[in-house]
């Protein structure tokens, strides 16, 4: 067995793939249109395109209990998803001056340093870089 | 709903947090707060990493932090989940990668990572990526040729 698709629920998959391409700095993999309103959708890291794919798939829209367990997770201010980086801080300020809203700033724990990010598609998501 | 952006590290009881920002602090002050345990650690990190090409063992990496080296090991284990030799492992397969991907031959890459001989390179590479380094040498240049 191997990884390769995570999934991310998002409200809104073309406002996603913009986010995720045009703020966080993926690419788009691949792109299948599957009905009217939905898509098979997946982005990858620019450092790693043979890297895990990131699936961005419009589950809230079409599965109730999908949406109520995003909207717990993000009223909660919980990260479902998390990327690495190799400076948190650099990243913070690069997305601040993207207008992208952040719920912590860059905090150290231990052994790494993370930031938590609002992905306007109904998700907290954590940067983290290792010490 | 919005949340207020939080600098966890100035927080001061009272202030209304999420409960993930309060679960960040409480797990902060429970887990990390031994500082010279943690610059222990991070130091022996550090140190992996720029000298991982060369001839490293748990004996060396205690005397750089000045401590016993099944306390450095026990301390690698309690902050990292790995120990250092895999740690050191994970470090030397990547930069592998990195230098077959670039086109460098499977002994200069051997040596490049610090390890003494190419067979056991190899038995090594083969068991962590589920090929040889030959076979991994050619899947990427196939890749880039396909790219391009």
């Amino acid at each position: 067995m191997k990884v390769k698709v995570i999934s991310i629920p998002v409200q809104d998959q073309e406002k996603a793939l913009q986010f995720y391409t045009g703020k966080l700095g993926f690419i788009k993999k691949v792109d299948v249109p599957l009905n009217k309103d939905s898509r098979w959708l997946t982005v990858v890291s620019r450092e790693e395109q043979d890297g895990p794919e990131v699936l961005l798939e419009p589950s809230p829209n079409h599965f109730e209990p999908s949406k109520i367990y995003q909207k717990a997770l993000f009223d909660a201010g919980i990260p479902y998803t998390q990327f690495n980086v190799n400076d948190v801080k650099k990243e913070y300020e690069r997305l601040i001056s993207l207008s992208v809203e952040f719920s912590i700033k860059p905090t150290e724990m231990g052994t790494v340093k993370i930031a938590v990010l609002n992905d306007t598609c109904g998700n907290n998501i954590q940067l983290i870089e290792m010490l | 709903m919005t949340n207020k952006i939080i600098d966890v590290g100035k927080l001061k009881k009272g202030v209304k947090m999420t409960f993930y920002q309060s679960e960040i602090l409480r797990l902060r002050n429970a887990c990390y707060c031994n500082k010279s345990q943690l610059e222990t650690v991070i130091g022996t990190r550090n140190y992996i990493n720029n000298n991982f090409d060369k001839a490293l063992n748990l004996n060396l990496l205690s005397h750089i932090r000045f401590t016993s080296k099944f306390h450095l090991l026990r301390l690698f284990k309690k902050y990292y989940g790995q120990t250092p030799q895999q740690y050191l492992t994970d470090k030397r397969i990547a930069a592998a990668k990195e230098l077959l991907k670039k086109g460098s031959t499977i002994t200069e890459t051997c040596f490049a990572i610090g390890f003494e001989s190419p067979s056991s390179f190899s038995t090594l590479f083969k068991s962590r990526e589920g090929m040889a380094p030959v076979e991994f040498q050619k899947k990427s240049n196939f890749h880039k040729v396909v790219l391009m």
